[in-house]
């Protein structure tokens, strides 16, 4: 679909195109702009982007009225064995999966997007009967477990995709010069597959790290809770301390934004999840 | 082609993960059982006193109902809608997928907490919005007449990982068929519904079922952090219900029997979606 000669496409276009990117944006900017307004102040009558005397208190009071650092520091170690292990594990079995002829390919889609199916709720319960058995309670390692499936069945979904695009000449030329298959997944899948690698390890991110109900659920001591709890207590606390509220989460959601501004220059933009690959 | 041990991670992590749960959830769904001494079993119990003891269950599943069958199109069609507008490599295409994936990695809670803000009735930006437009200003959250709606608002906006999936479909289109149709004198619109949808069913097809089960059964944040389920039961919905009926009731049982209801419920619509979407090339070489 080539482009029209005619400019007002062009300008219909970034119109659209802002409106539509911009209306999605605003709750961040809602989120930021009331996060900086003095802790206890009373809410402009009228919408203001920047409020008047901005101001960093909230988030002064933020890291002060709880151990939200000590919470960061313990989400960051979760997502810091978590988000790597889904990384190889999501693409072990993506590997897998797009190596097999036409009918494993198929029931494997099928096995994947069944998985999809059972919502968490239905394994809260049954997961920490589960946990609580190997003693896994109040360590960090039910918070880490998902990891093992790829932290979500269509992140395995999304690989196995990009595996199946790499032409076949190439994995068996490299088998040809004795690569294993520890060597062909590192050397020649991983490589050609970065732009989805990209977009599961930033999804995963998000997901672990703003895992809210696993740490209430299978953590006990309070100096091992992790950031979203924070946010947690003090919605329970205070729910109208608004400018503290939005501090936090604009520090809870700032490492995602800027994991995601740093993938997407060495990796991955929202444009692709794949390359062209030619034998 | 590749050696099936690389599964083995994920096949453990399945087994233990899902599908252990899943059983054992089957199971409880016939007991008595509150986490405290051992369960005992009633039978079919739990499912009848679900429909007929029970006053909030048929609550909760008629909310749920409404909000998948609202929430799941739309969420569809504004990823279809995003990835159609932002899909073509112009100028500041980039940045504009960019800006418009962001939203999607926004924690959870933190997502939900914002829009709480935003439809706050008095100081919050949207009915500020209304207002200096002179529109009316619903009590939002408020109101058991608006507050769902407030819900599947929050819902619409999350797009960012639909589009992603849907852009990747769209580049996968082979441009030669395009330009054939053109040389055939096909129009951009016949071209949409003869080329471009037959050849992303594949991911709109995951992205439909990613999108069903999002709604029948992920909302536990949203409605958790933005109205626990009030005013009046009119935003409780099934993941939010089990929760509270397990945790918050100690009636492990019931969660379990609503929690195998859901499950069905949602299988039985990911099937029909399937077969309405019959002939779809899911399983072939995308």
């Amino acid at each position: 679909m080539k482009p029209r000669h005619n400019p007002v496409w062009g300008w219909l276009y970034h119109l659209t195109a802002i409106t539509v990117v911009g209306s999605g944006l605003l709750i961040l900017v809602f989120m930021v702009s009331t996060s900086l307004r003095a802790p206890g102040s009373i809410p402009p009558p009228v919408l203001q982007l920047i409020p008047d005397n901005p101001s960093l208190a909230a988030y002064a009071r933020a890291f002060s009225d709880l151990p939200l650092a000590r919470y960061l520091f313990n989400s960051a170690v979760i997502v810091g064995i978590a988000v790597p292990l889904t990384l190889v594990f999501a693409s072990w079995a993506a590997l897998a999966i797009a190596g097999m002829g036409r009918r494993g390919w198929r029931i494997w889609l099928y096995a994947l997007v069944a998985l999809m199916i059972f919502p968490a709720s239905a394994f809260w319960l049954a997961r920490y009967v589960l946990f609580a058995q190997i003693g896994f309670i109040d360590t960090v390692w039910p918070l880490v477990a998902p990891a093992l499936i790829g932290a979500n069945p269509l992140y395995v979904l999304i690989l196995a995709w990009a595996f199946k695009r790499i032409p076949r000449e190439l994995w068996e030329s490299a088998r040809l010069d004795g690569a294993g298959t520890l060597v062909l997944w590192s050397e020649v899948g991983l490589p050609l597959v970065r732009p989805a690698l990209g977009a599961v390890a930033v999804l995963a991110f998000a997901q672990f790290w703003g895992d809210f109900i696993s740490p209430a659920l299978y953590l006990r001591t309070d100096t091992r809770m992790t950031a979203p709890i924070a946010l947690q207590a003090l919605i329970q606390y205070d729910r109208t301390q608004w400018p503290v509220l939005t501090a936090t989460a604009v520090v809870l959601t700032l490492p995602s934004v800027l994991l995601f501004l740093w993938v997407q220059r060495t990796a991955w933009n929202p444009g692709k999840i794949y390359e062209r690959v030619e034998a | 082609m590749f050696s099936r041990t690389l599964l083995i991670p994920f096949g453990v992590g399945a087994l233990a993960l899902i599908v252990l749960p899943a059983i054992v959830t089957v199971i409880l769904a016939f007991t008595l059982y509150d986490a405290q001494t051992a369960p005992i079993w009633r039978g079919n119990q739990n499912f009848i006193d679900l429909f007929v003891i029970d006053p909030i269950f048929p609550i909760a599943a008629r909310n749920t109902l409404i909000f998948t069958a609202v929430a799941t199109p739309l969420r569809v069609l504004g990823a279809l809608g995003l990835a159609l507008l932002l899909s073509p490599e112009r100028r500041g295409a980039r940045l504009y997928r960019s800006g418009a994936f962001l939203p999607a990695i926004v924690p959870e809670i933190a997502y939900a907490l914002a829009w709480v803000w935003v439809l706050n009735p008095v100081y919050g930006p949207l009915n500020q919005i209304l207002g200096a437009f002179g529109l009316p200003q619903p009590a939002w959250l408020g109101s058991p007449d608006t507050a769902l709606s407030g819900l599947v608002l929050a819902g619409a906006f999350q797009l960012g990982e639909g589009m992603v999936i849907l852009i990747a479909g769209l580049k996968a289109v082979p441009n030669d068929l395009y330009r054939a149709a053109s040389v055939d004198g096909a129009g951009r619109w016949a071209r949409f519904w003869r080329i471009t949808l037959p050849l992303i069913q594949p991911w709109l097809a995951v992205l439909l079922i990613r999108d069903l089960l999002w709604a029948a059964q992920g909302t536990f944040t949203l409605t958790r952090v933005m109205t626990l389920g009030g005013p009046y039961y009119s935003t409780l919905l099934m993941p939010l219900y089990i929760y509270e009926e397990a945790f918050d009731r100690f009636r492990f049982g019931l969660g379990a029997a609503a929690t195998v209801l859901l499950v069905m419920a949602a299988a039985a619509a990911t099937v029909l979606a399937f077969i309405a979407l019959r002939g779809w090339g899911f399983d072939d070489e995308a």
